[in-house]
């Protein structure tokens, strides 16, 4: 490997005129390298010599003034064994005694001419660090800041080649030209999409799977806390549900294509290689790409990605000086819409009829709350024993904090690469007086070395902190505790101190309950090697080990804790302890998790002449362990310190607990691709996996699946005779995938420790069978078929892409209770493999992409369907026809049929009723029409809560410095069941939605449209089954990039400045709740969030 | 390239293991270690006693009965069907629809009697624990009838795949199946082991003969005895009879009884379900009212009802109502004053029930509020929506000053199965169906002379119907809230009537100037008439859907 250092002019345009021949030089015992680095300096002259030649060089000592060059070089060479020669300013260093490629080099640079000139871009724009070669040689150049080179050539017959990252190579004939300007364009086909799939990347165009992907920049747009949320509309195939904004808490639940199985339908996440955890916090900077692997070809990830893969990848250094990358996020979140409830008089009115209805509407009647009460609660006379409380003004915050800050360093040259990153983000909870906080912290050190030309070293680590922290009373109960509480129950006495409220668990006291502190700490390695086998052109080996570790540590302090009661008689503010809990009382509890794998990886990929080949085989093992102990520990004397060896140390008071688990799986993949002319595409790839999930005969599984692809526009009767046509590609897909995702043993019959006796007063071990064996458990299978269609024409001003899918699930992992009756007493019905259901739609994406003038802007709008439909399961035979499961949709629940509301005593007695039912209950439809309601007059209801429909809309533009990123998202063909919204004024004094209440049917309002107070239909029916379709405007950014001159000043790079905003508006039917909850609205809701943000480079 | 070379050999040394895939359980244990280790064998066997529900869940079963308030069960308000019946089925209501949980339960039995059969493994006192086994089989057998009537016998494990036609056998057939099993348990069980002993709850002769008691009076009930087989009564006679004279007596203290914690000296209890600091329960917290931090038996529906109030004596021995053609009367000569209706009861109103004025933990409660409505008692449901609407909360299990009342204590006392009075009662009614009306009174009498108690006799002159009622009462109030009245009614076939009658409470007002109070029984919950059908409870309805043999319990 002999290497030829060119020491080149890059940094200083000199012009011969102002070239000064006084050298000044003193120096004792220096290398000469230094030397002429020093006279190139002062002279502009280019030296050029064979490294391994200065080797031998011996140091000089000078003490030169104002001499000319060749004074000086002179000096320098008495006593060495080489020589030099001066050609065009260029200084040649050569060896005394000539040797034969010295020689043809001597020749040459006898004939050496300079040729300068400047490399822009189309734009005008000057190219920095541009490689200027001579072509077949090794003499070469770069350009400068301002894009100059200049560069010696022997002779005017050769031809130079420009080349830079990102541009399209260029090679240009000397001629006669002492100067060459040029102008590179934009390489196509760098530019063009690398999509990321499985164990490698393909590029779009070529690309036969049903894969999309979107990068983390366009993620980074959404000021949300969780990753994940934001991906919502943004690829066509993906369902994305956030049901809970809690800080830490909110994961949404994701679904690839919707529901294709009865069993779990969680898709597979692969970050960095493997499938790992934590996807919702990872640092959106860090992010590359995600990447959804939708059809058959994801049968590379073998048994456990029958449900989709989404592959994300981490960023990687980029070439070029070292750049800081700071964002700064300062965010204002509050909920999208919490209920709107009663206040107390009507509260009172409600629970008044509620109470009278059943008692069985007695003539003689006194109620609960008289006319004088309400009069008193309403007017706010006597805030101590006639509140009026409207607790969501009293324990939410009209807005709370959430921060995030990143600082990246990104660099790299030929040899090394490296991203270096940490980001930090802190979300606070939106209760007054509440522990309710999240923090995060995440770094990632990314690295590859190439320590030769063919062997390429890398190692990605990452790591997180999260902090959590909550207190000790569940999110739902704090829920129910606000919207759920009485309203003429005192929040806060007019003297500040703070009443039981509902149940003595007052909301305002979620800062003296105690506090659930998590601690997360993942650490995520992966170390990579790649070598370039020299002697076959094309065939690469890899190998990646990752190991894995989470530790977390979660900390359960639950204090006693005091709130003033009112007495009316004594009328003292009595404090009290609440009755939750009389004693503090920690656990503490640690978790392991582990994962190493290894895999190693042969690529060949080769193009031969028209034909391209690219072949891929590997094998991966992988273990998972995971482990955890807790201990517990209560009668603390004080809750001062919440560790446990200050709690009490009697054996009754003291417990603790810990388990494992373990388990692996063993596989060899591969990938077989070939295209002619890249017009014809086929690719074949499989997976023979084995999961330890399955009894050892059942444990492996071949995946294999085939696609193919046409680019018509490749074919010359479009590319001659349509010329706007870029791209037109015809893909079809098919293959076998496996979902594995059950409980692991099922194939034994294990026991479990538990289900204790006592005998005398003394605890007794017990221990209890767990599910039954099913020996022959294996995974379900799916076979999946895609056909697609993807367009581009008139250079992006339109863009159509097109995908239908059908898939066929079959061997569903299901329990087989549906049929088996409970009197062979068995004890859990093991998975089995029963089911069968199919799942087909469409995913259409339209695309535009323009600029007029200084204005860019694209929109791209995306609509995907997926229905699924139940072939096969074990249903029981169902009562009556239309109550069967199979035939329809995955999840389809049976609800009794609503029809309005019971309004007249005719109405009442003249059709089917419950036999409580009572006017003002809602009407059950007699689906059968046998004369009575019961449960076999529940029909199946076609929508789930998994919507069938979902849509994206995103627009970018840009207009000089200015920046647009609007994100809007929807879903229809979605219904929930809210059966938290349908109580009202029952015998528990839980309050009740405006909404409910508003027009609902009372002895004086006999045409309501609601429900009386109290009804008593059974809550799984039609009437509170909302349609939640919604379209909402899911994000919004607006940057504005400083402009240069103004920043460089300063010397920052780019500062951009912007505001954006997460969930801003929601377009819903249901006005009561946000629509993407499911059902029953005591849940943190989804949070609203508007951003100012700044991203400054230097 | 040596390196490169060392380095691909190296991870090809991991590739192609399958010990990946070799994982065995860390948190559980194979059967096959089960069957063959006398300590697991233990361990399986002890958990076997849970099949029998003890009735401390949070909604106790007096929520299904007119015994308590609870708006919220179609249980209570008789709007129950074969679609709903099977949500009273967890650990909350104590597993009160048993079908799921009482064949899962025979199943593991059946195993364990196979396993014992066919094991040649030593395992320490095999015939003991065989008996005990068979003993609980006969318990969960029983738990099934009393609630459904004729149920499918399954005396055989079967495996997953094993077909099985399920068919109800009558009632009279269970009820030989459960006596063999308990005639087989007595033959290798001690016959009583002391309140204190450390083997206390196990099965024992006595419990058997206890369990035969109850079994063959339930036999003899109108309800599974239409034609009133005389025998059948006889047979339940000499069942309780065999236990009069075993030792066991009437605990001093009726309301200790029940808050002592396991393990205390109590010659009452024939069989018990124990608790321990790690297997506790919460039944004092959870029945009891706000001022404690209870929810008056969750929700605030699990307080007496005015309608078991009612029927408490006065302690002079007298009803404090008459029925007099049916119609509900007050009774004169009991001196009751509805105006001031907790004095001079029978002392086990005070020791069950909670009321306005009751003194506990050196608390006066207070359930009234002012006549002009601005001011209430600290309990009254004005106050909390967690003090019951009935304005009484259930004080029999709760302890005394002596012991936390809150939601850490671990609460121990014991759930008591069957108890002596129990046996004097059942006695005493089967004595009065054979005609015999002076052995009746006598053993009624019996219960009313417990020391703490202490009511006079009833009259020689109470005979026929009259002295019926009587014992029927005396049942609901020795045993209120032990689980009894739900099923009593019905083998009574007296529901029609008490099942169908609404939940009272007591409004109690208060006139501030003169500090007078007012009382008026107001109706809490209006119920749907009871119907024949409900003596027995349907069977869910997919459990008759899934099995073709199996009919669904008449009427329904």
């Amino acid at each position: 490997m002999k290497l030829v250092i060119l020491l080149t002019v890059i940094c200083l345009q000199v012009s011969a005129s102002a070239v000064s021949q006084q050298i000044t030089i003193s120096e004792k015992n220096i290398p000469l390298e230094k030397v002429f680095k020093s006279l190139r300096k002062q002279t502009g002259y280019s030296f050029f010599y064979k490294v391994d030649l200065l080797q031998k060089a011996k140091p000089v000592s000078l003490n030169l003034n104002g001499v000319t060059l060749e004074e000086a070089l002179s000096k320098c060479f008495e006593g060495q064994s080489f020589t030099y020669e001066i050609l065009n300013k260029t200084v040649i260093i050569k060896p005394k005694a000539v040797s034969k490629i010295d020689k043809i080099q001597e020749n040459r640079a006898a004939q050496l001419a300079e040729i300068t000139g400047k490399v822009t871009s189309e734009a005008g724009e000057p190219l920095i660090g541009v490689t200027v070669v001579l072509k077949g040689t090794t003499m070469g150049s770069s350009t400068d800041v301002s894009g100059n080179y200049s560069l010696n050539v022997p002779d005017n017959e050769g031809t130079l080649v420009f080349s830079y990252i990102g541009f399209e190579t260029k090679e240009v004939a000397i001629g006669n030209a002492t100067t060459l300007n040029v102008t590179l364009s934009p390489d196509a086909k760098a530019l063009e999409e690398v999509v990321v799939v499985g164990y490698g990347e393909q590029k779009k165009e070529t690309l036969t799977g049903s894969v999309v992907q979107v990068t983390g920049d366009d993620i980074v747009a959404s000021p949300t806390a969780n990753v994940t949320t934001a991906l919502a509309g943004r690829l066509p195939g993906l369902v994305v549900n956030q049901r809970s904004g809690e800080p830490g808490r909110d994961d949404p639940a994701i679904l690839i294509r919707g529901t294709g199985t009865l069993g779990n339908n969680a898709p597979l996440i692969i970050i960095d290689g493997v499938e790992r955890s934590q996807m919702g916090r990872l640092n959106p900077e860090d992010i590359e790409s995600y990447s959804v692997i939708k059809d058959a070809s994801a049968a590379i990830y073998g048994a456990r990605a029958a449900n989709g893969v989404i592959i994300i990848t981490t960023k990687r250094g980029a070439l070029g000086k070292p750049e800081f990358n700071l964002s700064l996020n300062q965010a204002f979140n509050k909920p999208t819409r919490v209920m709107e409830v009663l206040d107390g008089p009507m509260f009172a009115q409600v629970y008044n009829e509620g109470a009278w209805y059943r008692a069985g509407r007695p003539a003689n009647w006194t109620p609960v709350y008289s006319e004088a009460d309400i009069k008193k609660h309403a007017d706010g006379s006597d805030p101590i024993l006639y509140p009026n409380t409207n607790w969501v003004d009293e324990v939410l915050k009209s807005y709370s904090l959430q921060s995030r800050m990143n600082l990246s360093l990104n660099g790299g040259t030929e040899s090394i690469r490296y991203f270096l990153s940490f980001g930090t983000m802190h979300q606070d909870g939106n209760f007054r007086y509440s522990p309710t906080s999240y923090k995060q912290n995440n770094f990632r050190a990314k690295i590859d070395v190439n320590v030769t030309k063919d062997l390429n070293l890398g190692v990605n680590i990452s790591g997180m902190l999260n902090k959590g922290s909550y207190p000790s009373t569940n999110t739902s109960t704090n829920f129910i505790n606000i919207l759920n509480a009485n309203p003429l129950l005192v929040a806060r006495y007019p003297n500040g101190l703070i009443a039981p409220g509902r149940l003595g668990e007052n909301p305002l006291l979620q800062d003296k309950v105690g506090t659930i502190t998590t601690e997360e700490v993942p650490i995520f390695s992966t170390f990579t090697a790649a070598y370039t086998v020299p002697f076959v052109e094309g065939l690469k080996v890899s190998g990646t080990y990752n190991y894995d570790m989470t530790n977390r540590f979660e900390k359960t302090f639950r204090t006693p804790y005091f709130f003033h009661e009112y007495n009316v008689n004594t009328q003292e503010y009595d404090q009290k302890q609440a009755t939750v809990i009389s004693t503090p009382e920690l656990t503490d509890r640690t978790d392991r998790l582990t994962t190493s794998l290894y895999n190693l990886k042969v690529n060949y990929d080769r193009t031969f002449d028209k034909h391209t080949v690219g072949l891929l085989i590997g094998t991966e093992q992988q273990k998972n362990t995971a482990q955890w102990v807790s201990a517990y520990r209560r009668n603390f004397i004080s809750t001062a310190i919440d560790q446990i060896n200050v709690g009490s140390n009697a054996p009754e008071d003291k417990n603790n607990g810990g388990s494992a688990s373990f388990s692996g799986y063993n596989n060899y993949f591969g990938r077989l691709n070939y295209n002619y002319s890249e017009k014809y595409l086929v690719e074949f790839v499989f997976r023979y996996d084995g999961s330890q999930i399955f009894p050892e005969e059942k444990r492996y599984g071949f995946f294999p699946a085939f696609s193919a692809g046409w680019r018509l526009s490749e074919e010359s009767f479009i590319k001659d005779n349509l010329t706007f046509v870029d791209q037109l590609k015809l893909r079809l897909s098919h293959g076998k995938i496996g979902n594995d995702k059950v409980g692991q043993f099922q194939y034994l019959q294990t026991f479990s420790f538990g289900d204790n006796y006592v005998f005398g007063g003394r605890d007794v071990p017990g221990i209890f069978p767990n599910t039954m064996p099913n020996p022959n458990i294996t995974w379900e299978e799916s076979k999946k078929t895609d056909f697609g269609f993807e367009s581009s024409l008139w250079r992006g001003l339109l863009g159509i892409d097109l995908t239908f899918f059908q898939e066929n699930r079959s061997n569903i992992l299901a329990a087989r209770n549906l049929s088996i009756s409970n009197i062979y007493g068995f004890s859990g019905l093991p998975d089995q493999n029963i089911g069968k259901v199919r799942n087909h739609g469409y995913e259409i994406v339209l695309s535009h992409r323009n600029s007029i003038g200084d204005f860019d802007y694209n929109i791209s709008a995306n609509t995907s369907f997926a229905r699924s439909k139940v072939e096969f399961l074990d249903e029981v035979p169902p009562a009556e026809p239309y109550q069967a499961l199979t035939g329809r949709r995955v999840g389809s629940p049976l609800y009794y049929k609503a029809d309005g509301i019971f309004n007249t005593q005719e109405e009442l007695d003249s059709y089917p009723r419950l036999p409580n039912a009572q006017l003002g209950d809602i009407k059950v439809v007699d689906v059968n029409g046998d004369g009575l309601i019961n449960a076999k007059d529940q029909v199946r209801f076609d929508y789930t809560a998994t919507p069938e429909y979902v849509f994206g809309m995103t627009l970018g533009a840009g207009y000089k410095n200015f920046d647009l990123n609007v994100l809007f998202q929807g879903q229809t063909n979605v219904y929930n069941l809210d059966t938290g919204f349908r109580g009202l004024g029952g015998s528990n004094f839980s309050n009740a939605a405006v909404a409910r209440a508003k027009d609902r049917w009372t002895v004086d309002n006999p045409n309501g449209t609601m429900p009386r107070a109290d009804d008593i239909t059974p809550s799984n029916n039609t009437f509170w089954v909302y349609d939640a379709s919604f379209v909402r405007l899911k994000s919004l950014e607006l940057g504005y990039t400083l402009p240069k001159n103004l920043i460089s000043k300063v010397r920052l790079g780019d500062v951009r400045l912007y505001v954006s905003g997460f969930n801003l508006l929601t377009f819903a039917k249901n006005d009561w709740a946000d629509p993407e909850i499911s059902g029953g609205a005591v849940i943190y809701p989804q949070l609203k969030v508007l951003n100012l943000g700044a991203n400054i480079k230097f | 390239m040596k390196k490169i070379l060392f380095i691909a050999v190296l991870f090809s040394c991991f590739s192609c293991s399958d010990d990946f895939l070799d994982v065995s359980p860390q948190d559980r244990i194979s059967e096959e270690a089960v069957w063959t280790d006398p300590n697991l064998i233990i361990a399986y066997h002890n958990s076997l006693y849970n099949g029998v529900p003890h009735g401390f869940g949070r909604h106790m079963v007096s929520k299904f009965s007119d015994e308590a308030n609870s708006v919220n069960w179609d249980l209570q308000r008789n709007t129950f069907t074969p679609d709903n019946v099977a949500v009273a089925g967890t650990a909350n209501e104590n597993f009160f629809y048993y079908w799921n949980r009482g064949y899962a339960y025979i199943r593991k039995v059946n195993i364990f009697l196979e396993q014992m059969e066919e094991g040649t493994l030593h395992v320490p006192n095999k015939d003991r624990l065989v008996a005990e086994a068979k003993f609980l089989r006969g318990f969960m057998y029983f738990e099934l009838i009393r609630r459904y009537g004729g149920v499918p016998i399954v005396m055989q494990s079967y495996d997953l795949g094993e077909e099985a036609n399920f068919t109800r056998s009558t009632f009279d057939e269970c009820v030989s199946f459960i006596e063999s099993d308990l005639n087989a348990a007595i033959t290798g069980l001690p016959e009583k082991y002391a309140s204190t002993s450390t083997d206390f709850g196990r099965a024992t002769q006595d419990a058997c003969k206890a369990l035969k008691s109850r079994l063959f009076l339930y036999a003899a009930s109108p309800l599974f005895n239409p034609s009133n087989d005389q025998a059948k009564w006889q047979k339940a006679a000499d069942a309780a009879e065999a236990l009069l004279n075993r030792g066991y007596s009437l605990h001093l203290d009726y309301r200790q009884m029940f808050i002592q914690p396991s393990g205390s000296a109590n010659n009452e209890i024939i069989f018990a379900r124990l608790f321990s600091a790690s297997n506790s329960h919460q039944a004092p917290i959870t029945n009891i009212n706000r001022r404690y931090g209870g929810y008056g038996g969750w929700g605030a529906s699990n307080g007496p009802s005015q309608n078991l109030v009612d029927d408490y004596d006065m302690n002079n021995g007298e009803p404090a109502f008459i029925y007099p053609g049916g119609v509900k009367t007050i009774n004169p000569a009991s001196n009751y004053n509805p105006q001031n209706p907790y004095v001079n009861r029978d002392p086990r109103f005070d020791a069950t029930v909670l009321h306005d004025e009751s003194v506990f933990r050196g608390n006066v409660h207070e359930m009234w509020v002012s006549t002009d409505g601005t001011k209430w008692g600290f309990d009254s449901f004005k106050q909390s929506g967690d003090n019951p609407r009935t304005n009484y909360a259930l004080l029999k299990f709760a302890p005394n000053a002596d012991v936390p009342l809150n939601w850490q204590t671990l609460y121990t006392n014991p759930w008591i199965h069957i108890r002596l009075a129990e046996i004097y009662l059942n006695y005493a009614e089967a004595k009065l169906a054979l005609g015999d009306e002076a052995t009746c009174r006598e053993y009624i009498n019996k219960v009313r002379a417990r020391q703490s108690v202490n009511l006079p006799p009833i009259s020689n002159i109470v005979t026929g119907e009259e002295l019926k009622r009587r014992l029927y009462n005396e049942r609901r109030i020795e045993l209120a809230f032990e689980g009894h009245r739900f099923f009593d009614v019905r083998r009574w076939k007296i529901a029609t009537v008490t099942e169908s009658q609404p939940i009272y409470g007591m409004d109690i007002t208060k006139d501030l100037a003169t500090g007078l109070k007012t009382y008026t029984p107001v109706q809490i919950t209006a119920r749907t008439p009871f119907q024949e059908k409900m003596y027995l409870l349907p069977i869910e309805a997919s459990e008759i859907l899934r099995n073709k043999n199996l009919t669904q319990t008449p009427g329904w």
